[in-house]
């Protein structure tokens, strides 16, 4: 059945920006507001965001040159073009262990969090240990249903967060976003850091591109499906300091499921909003910790084509949850968190930026054919 | 002594009429039903002599049409002037027998087989062919409304269990030369017809050739429904969910031919196979288009309400009662609270019987005998609803719980589907009483996936929502109003995409 198809084999533009917009808003979404008002005052962090947010595009076109120059090629074979063998492989590998503790640490954040808001009694072991299952048996499946999981749980994802947004919108007070412009440049600077720590993720379309059908048209994708999470990060951002004010966001742990939990339902079918907002963000978290895992074993597999995908999964898998459950409190795990960005800032936007200058300035192109 | 009546019955007729009929009868095993009828027909000194199986042939059409036929004087010329046997049973095909379809064969092995069918076979003296006149008749059941699929507005006829009649009904609809049946025999033994239908032009043609591939693999003693050919040509048989459609329906016959899909008939049953199928197909139901556009939209998207209820909504009572009591609103939990007092189980025990009893009395209630068929309703409603809850083994609440399921999981236009939905019922409510609301949500997202990840026929399941067709989308969650609907389904891929013009017919 060979013209009867449905791009199974490829990835379409409409998925590079939704899995783009997916991969940022996962996790940030929750924390971004606490970081930001621990570092600035009142809601003048707006700028840090627009600042991260202009970084980020810029890092976002990057990456999508780089697909564009590189039709059909994955990281690996865009790194060996421009330099060796040798050196792509270590690069390549390097990826896949950032992405490799990036699934870790989605998956003991989402227990830690899951067990705030939905359980009391359970313990985090057992909550990561079935969501690391579930994501097993997404990997275990070719990656465009992966990718297409994305198609459907993103509108879900955003409209529950709209939802939230407006049915705030009573409490929002306007006198909590005043005084403006009252930190300093240095506070603006370094809460900027953490927009685009909350950026990352959309990097691994370096990966994906071997598969993507129209890679004139990847900056496109990557950008719009970048400039979602902007303004969701804008809009969240100015709501929970416009609701709670700075102080309180500053010594609230996920500030965006407390305004969930202002909601309430008119007609008090049930309560506790929040409980519901994220379970479905769960959705969200299982797409961005699904695709990081993916693009691991696409990474080794690139490396390392002997061994099967599926004894990959069942060795990685186990290592996983093993680096998963090492933190031991809420501050490790965020510790954790703060050192895969700061890896996530070097390999998955750093590598590309070297890459891209290197390809330009010795005037490689990747060629459709020859790949 | 197998292996040789195979060759022997691949062979062809001998000239000797005796051999002949003493070969079928043996062959047979001189079965009693089987009536053997010299005739000479007038005009000729040559003996003929029927053949056919009294049950399955039509004693009228035998009558009238061969023997009366045969005895008549005005043919064949004057004595002296005696056909050759060849020309003779051409004339008595083309001249003599007034029979709407008759057929010439040489062969032992289409003899067998028309008599085994109901054909009436004539074998003439000193020559090694026959005639194969087709006799036969079956009681058949008049077509009438399907039992499984009625609706309030729509034809009134079903599928029957006799093909022809099955593939008149769909013609009847459908007439264009470019709607094509194509016959195959089914079955080693039962050698029943199965027909495969399609609308050259619009269906995609390598979905025809997929089908005829996964056709051609079928090699088995008997199918006795279309249940079994469904089973052999499906893509996944670990899946819960279906993935070709059953119908009584022709007019959802028609309608799935003309969107592109191709259909399978069989003979002695009234389901036909719709394919390929994807997991909306399964939620629309021919009278969302009959209907008015704003109903029909609205009555959709409560199909898909009823989708979640039967599978997710013991899982939520599960979840919220055992894990997550705090959701529920302050009076409702304490009422909750005071109904379960009592009950000795935890919720998702409390479930289980429930949902396992009312399995039970589904599968009685089908099981029994009509009359008696009632008396479950009555017991089943009188010992589960009120004295369960009397002896305080389970909660009324949990009686609404499950009947608002099981209703909601009635209300799924496809049988089969509703199927699916309660097997993964029971799965969403273990996972519930383990993990609670965090316990649905994955099993949701593994449906999900799953779905996501199955093909019918090559064609995504989750289609049109993943992969996105956007145009498709106007036939989806709504219906929208039949102007709008002037294009076939993208994702069938069909070879001619426009089924209406807007702007009427052009002169």
């Amino acid at each position: 059945m060979k013209s009867f198809e449905y791009g199974d084999g490829e990835i379409g533009t409409m998925e590079v920006s939704y899995g783009v917009c997916n991969m940022v808003i996962g996790f940030g979404v929750l924390t971004l507001p606490r970081t930001l008002a621990g570092m600035t005052e009142s809601s003048d962090a707006w700028m840090s965001i627009v600042l991260g947010g202009a970084v980020a595009l810029g890092f976002g076109w990057m990456v999508a040159s780089l697909m564009a120059r590189f039709p059909k090629q994955g990281f690996r074979d865009m790194a060996a073009a421009v330099s060796n063998k040798a050196i792509a492989n270590a690069a390549t590998l390097i990826f896949a262990l950032y992405t490799l503790l990036f699934v870790s640490y989605e998956t003991r954040a989402l227990a830690n969090i899951s067990k705030l808001y939905l359980f009391d009694r359970t313990p985090e072991e057992a909550i990561s240990f079935f969501f690391l299952l579930v994501v097993i048996y997404g990997v275990a499946g070719p990656s465009i249903s992966l990718l297409r999981l994305n198609l459907l749980f993103l509108p879900a994802v955003l409209s529950i967060l709209l939802v939230v947004l407006a049915m705030n919108l009573p409490l929002f007070n306007v006198h909590n976003l005043k005084p403006a412009f009252i930190t300093d440049w240095k506070g603006v600077a370094s809460a900027s850091k953490g927009t685009i720590f909350s950026f990352l993720g959309f990097e691994i379309f370096l990966f994906y591109n071997a598969w993507v059908n129209k890679p004139g048209k990847a900056r496109r994708a990557v950008l719009s499906g970048l400039a979602v999470p902007f303004v969701v990060y804008l809009l969240v951002f100015l709501f929970v300091i416009g609701i709670f004010g700075s102080v309180v966001v500053r010594n609230t742990l996920y500030p965006t499921a407390e305004l969930a939990k202002q909601v309430e339902i008119p007609g008090g079918f049930f309560e506790r909003f929040e409980s519901i907002f994220f379970t479905i963000w769960v959705m969200s978290l299982f797409n961005t910790a699904v695709m990081a895992f993916d693009v691991t074993l696409i990474a080794i597999r690139a490396v390392l084509p002997k061994t099967g995908r599926m004894t990959w999964i069942l060795i990685l898998g186990p290592v996983v949850y093993l680096i998963a459950m090492q933190p031991q409190s809420v501050t490790e795990i965020e510790t954790f968190g703060e050192w895969i960005s700061y890896a996530g800032l070097a390999v998955g936007w750093g590598f590309p930026a070297v890459l891209l200058l290197a390809a330009a300035v010795r005037r490689v192109k990747g060629d459709e054919k020859s790949a | 002594m197998n292996d040789n009546r195979r060759r022997d019955a691949a062979a062809g007729l001998s000239g000797d009429l005796q051999e002949n009929v003493s070969y079928i009868r043996r062959l047979l095993n001189e079965p009693p039903d089987l009536v053997v009828r010299a005739i000479a027909p007038r005009g000729s000194s040559r003996l003929c002599v029927l053949l056919f199986l009294t049950g399955l042939t039509d004693s009228a059409t035998i009558d009238e049409q061969i023997i009366r036929n045969l005895l008549r004087e005005e043919r064949f010329g004057a004595p002296e002037e005696e056909l050759p046997p060849e020309s003779l049973l051409s004339a008595l095909r083309y001249e003599t027998l007034s029979a709407s379809s008759v057929g010439r064969t040489s062969l032992r092995k289409d003899v067998v087989e028309a008599i085994l069918q109901g054909d009436t076979v004539l074998l003439l003296k000193g020559t090694c062919e026959a005639l194969l006149v087709s006799t036969e008749n079956w009681k058949e059941r008049s077509v009438e409304e399907s039992p499984t699929e009625a609706l309030v507005r729509g034809p009134r006829e079903g599928f029957t269990e006799k093909i022809s009649t099955n593939v008149a009904l769909v013609r009847r609809g459908i007439r264009d030369p470019n709607l094509i049946f194509e016959a195959r025999k089914v079955g080693r033994r039962s050698r029943k017809t199965l027909m495969v239908a399609y609308v050259q032009g619009i269906i995609h043609p390598d979905l025809v050739d997929e089908l005829k591939r996964r056709l051609d693999s079928l090699d088995i003693d008997d199918a006795p429904e279309s249940g079994y050919i469904e089973q052999w040509i499906e893509d996944s048989f670990l899946s819960p969910f279906p993935q070709l459609l059953h119908t009584e329906r022709p007019d959802k016959v028609r309608a799935a031919l003309l969107q592109g899909k191709a259909a399978v008939l069989l003979d002695g049953t009234p389901f036909a196979l719709i394919l390929p199928t994807t997991f909306v197909a399964l939620i629309q139901s021919p009278e969302d288009y009959y209907e008015r556009w704003g109903i029909g939209s609205l009555i959709r998207m409560l199909r898909y309400l009823a989708v979640f209820i039967s599978l997710f909504f013991p899982a939520l009572y599960i979840a919220l009662v055992s894990f997550h009591q705090g959701m529920i609103p302050f009076k409702l939990a304490f009422s909750i609270a005071a109904s379960r007092e009592g009950v000795p189980f935890p919720a998702v025990i409390e479930a289980l019987l429930m949902e396992g009893t009312l399995e039970l009395l589904r599968e009685a209630g089908i099981r029994l005998p009509k009359p008696i068929g009632q008396t479950i309703g009555i017991v089943g409603g009188l010992v589960i609803g009120e004295a369960a809850v009397q002896a305080g083994v389970v909660s009324p609440i949990m009686v609404i719980v499950v009947a608002v399921t099981a209703i909601s999981s009635f209300a799924i236009p496809s049988y089969s589907a509703g199927i699916a939905f309660r097997i993964l019922r029971f799965a969403t409510m273990l996972a519930a009483s383990m993990l609670g609301l965090f316990g649905i949500v994955l099993t949701f997202i593994m449906i999900t996936l799953h779905l996501i990840r199955l093909k019918s026929f090559g064609v995504p399941y989750s289609a049109p929502f993943a992969p996105v067709m956007p145009r498709d989308w106007r036939d989806l969650i709504i219906r929208a109003p039949m102007t709008f609907l002037t294009q076939r389904p993208a994702f069938m891929q069909t070879k001619n995409p426009n089924r209406a013009n807007k702007r009427g017919r052009r002169a």
